[in-house]
């Protein structure tokens, strides 16, 4: 849980400065912020599971 | 026949204080945002920055930077990690003076969360720095 925690924070603040710099109202900002961390933590997970399957040790 | 069509556009004067705005913005986060009286971008961009830098620190991550004993490809190898690690502006050149942050903690479980975090602090703050330069600038709101 660690992990993900920590993934989520970098996920958080990245997210923060991708929305602010976006162009656009306040609104589409925002959304453009969920956005960007919506996809940090799908990709996260998705890339997790991925890796969880694969014979790496 | 193309060429004289292309109109000639002269290029827009930049004002001095953009650029002064733009080196404060990358010395201190949200410095930039804050001399231009942008409140909410300040602290929220500066709030990022400093707070994915510190947290690299109580991680375990290290800052990078070129040393004597690195040579040949192991100093190329640090120099785009160094430009990303000094982003983070007088942050770094403080860490760098004082020597602190330089340390491997690799023992630790969140080291290479760490570095990832120092990294990408630099980075966004580059962001940070060109948002502040182009507003100065007027060429963004």
């Amino acid at each position: 849980m660690r992990h993900v925690f920590w993934m989520a924070v970098f996920a958080g603040l990245t997210a923060v400065v991708f929305g602010v710099v976006a162009k656009g109202s306040d609104r589409q900002r925002l959304l453009y912020g969920l956005k960007v961390f919506g996809e940090f933590i799908f990709i996260a997970l998705i890339l997790g599971w991925i890796l969880y399957f694969l014979p790496l040790r | 026949m193309v060429a004289k069509q292309i109109t000639r556009t002269s290029p827009v004067d930049t004002p001095r204080s953009a650029w002064l705005i733009g080196i404060a913005a990358w010395a201190v986060p949200g410095l930039g945002h804050l001399l231009q009286r942008r409140w909410g971008r300040a602290v929220l961009l500066g709030g990022a920055v400093w707070g994915m830098f510190f947290t690299g620190l109580w991680m375990g991550g290290h800052l990078f930077r070129l040393s004597s004993s690195d040579q040949g490809i192991a100093a190329l190898l640090q120099i785009l990690p160094m430009i990303a690690n000094a982003g983070a502006g007088l942050l770094y050149v403080f860490c760098w003076l004082t020597n602190s942050g330089f340390a491997d903690h690799a023992q630790m479980v969140t080291y290479e969360y760490g570095n990832t975090f120092l990294l990408v602090a630099g980075l966004l703050n580059y962001l940070a720095m060109l948002d502040a330069f182009d507003i100065a600038a007027g060429r963004k709101q």
